[in-house]
């Protein structure tokens, strides 16, 4: 009658069972081995010419996608997408195929070509994602995620190819494609709807990306209008003071943080909505995750945005006093990274150790998107500093 | 000596009273807040610029004020280290309040729980089985081992106790982000060479004023100890020179800092790429000891710099060292027959001849590079870069005190087969330069542009009637004499391009123009030395500040008290509480999980949890 102690191995859902190593690596198996053999192969192939910090950059890439991908599987599949078609573009440009020459290169995989696709299909997802929220159709939603899916790639894609191309200008030039305006609006624009993406799967409610890629649309009408008027899509050479290793941290990392406050603001705004649409029984009520979901989303995503902004800034002092001498020289953007963190410092505190909750958190995460976009955009546009790369 | 004790208790609450308030949490948002609003100030007025900058822009009045605020240095002031100062001692307070608690924390976890206790936590429930105590004590403890807890059991007569946590060092991470904020901004402190700051505030240093004394006339009053712990400083060394001390900016003056070693410029270099964009500044340096010995050589580039012995040298900017430069001058409306030879460095003031007009060489830039539409010729999209050679700046100053800004390009450029050569001029700094086009003749030169200015002038005073007909006419008597080769095609270009010129320099602010005959160039390189100590105690700051903040979002401590108690039939009653600290949603879920499975008799599936 009683059971035996072993036969209460499966009591809980899987979802609740603890993973041991050795299951995560089992099945994981494919994923681990495969980043595996990739990092070896970059070892062995060009690991003669690396420098103490080409290792860190390495071991930080292949542990960070190790872990991302462990932590949410459709990421894996999101990278040999996003990365095998660079690839391609790689081997087609080896072998004496330009953009002029080759189809395929001039109309899908070159580095702005690429971009633009990303930018069509989410134009495409935000639609999506609209309509889905008024009409409330699920294969609606379920497009909307596909098509974001598919922005995400071709972001990325596209971030991938253009990295190689600023070696075909001239191989002097060659650099992490993170370097002016015009390509940290396509990281911006692939990174937070990657994010977002997380986390549309852990609230499992697809409505929220009503509220979040209208504003990543927005972007994408700053990006064509960056590459159609302003024609800052050219590769440019750098400018002494970027050529450092340490780029290819600090702004992939502080673009990480960026998508995550950008995320967790318009949360903020659509709480605050749902909050008025509650008393009158509205759509957003009926549509929205509930309340304390919503909170700990957003929770969530600035906790993620803040780990990685801190470390982010800590790599610009550290590079700060590499190129300029002084870890800290109160230039505009140094200052508006440290105003954004302690904003999110101050957020942090009243949360965790005020308990604050809810309505005041959504206005506090709300507004902080006015300081983090000043920090991104505004520093650049209205005042002068050493950060000049962002320059219109 | 009850009064006494009185007074002691007044004093001690006083002080719990304070402490109290530098730990609370409302103090500490403030101070974050504030910090944030107040570090805006400084990205809005432009920092460090020279005090005349401001005065120009805010007027005598808010001048004075801005000044008195210190919003010139902003996060130098005594204001804005305050506010540091203060969040740093709020910090320091709270963790020495919360640091026994959560020690205390952080020790192994007691088995047994009292009942109330266990009911007290934030999660509970409970619920009667069939099942004996013990039965139910292990399968509590095999389902808390599926979910990743290492449960311990303790029995006690009839009863049983389980408890279980995770993340035991949670409370690790508060002490590692906090503890790091406090050294991050000491090392920094020390870092900004207090005591020097504190020997200027009482006067016993004193900034020095005068920008244009040699290093041997600066007061020892400005001087800075050889052995300061920390300082940052800027030089500028001509190629070929060697320095044994930096300048460090204070206020509208400057301090010298002496260097234990001498650095010597071998030679200074920029390269470029194919758009004109500089690709890199490189110096070529030696350090010597004071008695001449070689302590280390080697170069040093934007983002490489040169380290010696705790003191690092870098690359900051480049200018001008003075180069040589031989210039022509040709007085307008004269015949350009034998022009004036001036020589000299930039940097120098030269008389022009006796006229009472005098010539700053203000400064010489080896390559130009630019958009042609930068100086004021037409775009040319399919050749939208023009190259402009060497170019100087220089300041005419009139007898009269008046003073204008010229600037020549070295290379001529090309328009429609004609070539020319590009000078800008303009009256006040800041404004943009008006930009003339002088025509090259035949043989090079300006000359016959200048000899035909002359014959038009010689002419108007003679009572000539100003139509093209009578340029034509001027042009074609004076080329029949100088250049007789000329086509008419190119003599027509030529009166036109001559006409053009002319209407550009109808403000044209001296009566002579100067014409770059050579140069000998000379770099100078900014470098930067700083000495900083307090570097290393900051990266270790950094890394536990991230190590900190990573343990406190991700490795939420979850503890669990359980109680098993046999009821009469022989069936047990389980008390069930836990709490989390952060993710309480996530764990709320869970904890439903371990409830529904609980209350389920063994046996029976419940086929809702299998879907
Ligand atoms: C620049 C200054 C500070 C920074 C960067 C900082 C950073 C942080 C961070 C990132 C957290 C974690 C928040 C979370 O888990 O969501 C935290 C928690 C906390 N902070 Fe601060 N803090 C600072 C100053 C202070 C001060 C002045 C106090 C004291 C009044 C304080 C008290 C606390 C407490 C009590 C916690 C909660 C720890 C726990 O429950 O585990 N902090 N801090």
């Amino acid at each position: 009658m009683a059971k035996s102690m072993e036969s209460w191995a499966e009591e809980l859902p899987a979802e609740y069972r603890h993973r041991t190593l050795a299951e995560i690596l089992r099945k994981e198996a494919a994923w681990i081995l495969g980043l595996t053999a990739v990092a070896v192969f970059i070892l062995v192939r060009w690991g003669a010419q690396f420098d103490y910090w080409q290792y860190v950059v390495l071991a930080s890439w292949y542990v960070g996608l190790l872990l991302a991908g462990v932590a949410w599987r459709p990421l894996q599949w999101a990278t040999v997408a996003s990365v095998l078609p660079a690839l391609g573009a790689v081997w087609l440009y080896a072998h004496g195929q330009t953009a002029e020459n080759n189809f395929l290169l001039h109309y899908v995989l070159q580095g702005v070509a690429a971009a633009m696709w990303m930018s069509v299909l989410l134009l495409l997802a935000t639609g999506a994602y609209l309509l889905h929220f008024f009409s409330g159709r699920e294969a609606v939603g379920r497009w909307a995620t596909r098509l974001t899916w598919g922005g995400v790639i071709f972001g990325f894609i596209g971030l991938g190819v253009r990295w190689r191309e600023t070696y075909l200008g001239h191989p002097s030039w060659g650099h992490i494609p993170v370097s002016n305006l015009w390509e940290v609006f396509v990281l911006f624009c692939a990174t937070t709807p990657l994010f977002y993406l997380y986390y549309e799967k852990k609230a499992q409610n697809r409505s929220l990306g009503a509220f979040i890629m209208p504003l990543v649309a927005a972007a994408v009408g700053f990006l064509l209008w960056l590459t159609l008027a302003q024609h800052m899509d050219r590769v440019e050479p750098l400018i002494p003071a970027l050529q450092s290793f340490w780029m290819k941290l600090h702004v992939p990392m502080m673009f990480v943080g960026y998508a995550n406050f950008t995320i967790a603001s318009l949360i903020g705004a659509a709480y605050l909505l749902r909050e008025g649409s509650v008393r009158r029984r509205g759509i957003l009520a009926a549509r929205l995750p509930d309340a304390d979901l919503m909170d700990e989303v957003m929770y969530r995503a600035i906790a993620l945005g803040f780990l990685f902004f801190t470390v982010a800034t800590i790599l610009g002092a550290v590079w700060a006093a590499r190129a300029w001498g002084g870890f800290w020289s109160w230039d505009p953007k140094e200052t508006w990274a440290l105003i954004v963190w302690l904003n999110y410092a101050g957020l942090l505190h009243a949360r965790v150790v005020k308990g604050w909750r809810g309505r005041s958190m959504a206005w506090w995460s709300f507004l902080s998107l006015w300081v983090v976009s000043f920090c991104f955009l505004g520093v650049n546009m209205f005042l002068s500093g050493l950060h000049s790369y962002g320059k219109l | 000596m009850q009064t006494v004790s009185r007074v002691h208790s007044a004093q001690s609450s006083r002080l719990r009273l304070l402490l109290q308030f530098l730990g609370s949490m409302r103090l500490a948002v403030s101070l974050l807040v504030l910090l944030a609003i107040a570090s805006i100030i400084g990205t809005i007025l432009s920092q460090q610029q020279p005090y005349d900058n401001y005065q120009l822009q805010f007027g005598s009045f808010w001048f004075q004020v801005y000044r008195e605020l210190g919003l010139y240095n902003v996060y130098r002031t005594l204001w804005y280290t305050g506010i540091v100062a203060f969040l740093v001692l709020s910090t320091a307070t709270c963790v020495t309040r919360n640091g026994p608690r959560m020690l205390r924390d952080m020790r192994a976890l007691p088995i047994r729980q009292r009942r109330a206790a266990i009911r007290a936590q934030e999660y509970f429930f409970s619920t009667d089985a069939e099942l004996s105590a013990e039965g139910m004590a292990n399968r509590l403890a095999a389902l808390l081992r599926q979910a990743g807890f290492r449960p311990r059991l303790e029995r006690e007569g009839s009863e049983f106790y389980v408890a279980a946590r995770k993340g035991r060092f949670h409370r690790l991470g508060y002490f590692l982000t906090h503890l790091a904020i406090i050294l991050i901004c000491a090392a920094a402190l020390y870092n900004a060479d207090i005591p020097v700051k504190w020997a200027e505030w009482t006067g016993a240093l004193q900034p020095a004023k005068n920008f244009d004394l040699p290093l041997s006339e600066i007061p020892r009053s400005a001087w800075m100890p050889l052995h300061n712990p920390a300082y940052r400083g800027i030089i500028t060394l001509p190629e070929g020179q060697t320095a044994d001390a930096v300048f460090e900016l204070a206020g509208a003056g400057y301090l010298v800092q002496p260097l234990p070693f001498r650095i010597h410029l071998r030679s200074f270099h920029v390269s470029y790429y194919s758009t004109g964009m500089p690709r890199d500044f490189v110096s070529d340096v030696v350090l010597y000891s004071p008695s001449g010995k070689v302590l280390k050589s080697g170069i040093i580039r934007v983002n490489h710099p040169m380290s010696y012995d705790g003191v690092e040298i870098y690359q900051s900017s480049f200018s001008d060292g003075g180069s040589l430069l031989h210039l022509q001058s040709y007085v307008l409306g004269m015949p350009a027959l034998q022009p004036g030879q001036l020589t000299g460095r930039v940097g120098q003031t030269l008389q022009a001849g006796g006229s009472g007009y005098s010539v700053q060489l203000k400064n010489f830039s080896l390559y130009n590079v630019m958009p042609r539409t930068a100086v004021g010729d037409k775009p040319d999209p399919k050749n939208p870069m023009v190259n402009l050679g060497p170019s100087y700046t220089y300041v005419v100053h009139d007898p009269q005190g008046g003073a204008a800004e010229f600037k020549t390009y070295f290379s001529p450029i090309s328009r429609n087969g004609q070539g020319y050569f590009v000078q800008g001029y303009r009256q006040a700094l800041g404004d943009p330069y008006h930009y003339v086009y002088l025509p090259i003749g035949p043989n090079g030169g300006i000359s016959l542009f200048l000899n035909y200015l002359a014959a038009l002038q010689v002419a108007a005073r003679g009572g000539a009637q100003a139509s093209p007909a009578v340029f034509q006419q001027i042009f074609a008597m004076l080329a029949a004499r100088v250049a007789p080769n000329m086509s008419t095609a190119e003599q027509d270009r030529f009166v036109q391009a001559s006409l053009n010129a002319l209407a550009q320099m109808r403000d044209y602010p001296a009566p002579f123009i100067l014409h770059l005959q050579s140069f000998d160039h000379r770099w100078a390189a900014g470098l930067q030395v700083t000495k900083w100590p307090g570097t290393v105690p900051i990266y270790w700051g950094c890394v536990a500040l991230v190590l900190g903040i990573f343990i406190l979002f991700y490795l939420p401590q979850r503890r669990i008290w359980a109680r098993v108690v046999e009821d009469r039939e022989g069936g047990s009653h389980l008390e069930l509480g836990a709490s989390a600290d952060r993710n309480k949603r996530e764990f709320a879920r869970e904890f439903a999980a371990w409830e529904r499975a609980l209350r389920t008799p063994p046996g029976t599936e419940d086929t809702t949890l299998n879907c």
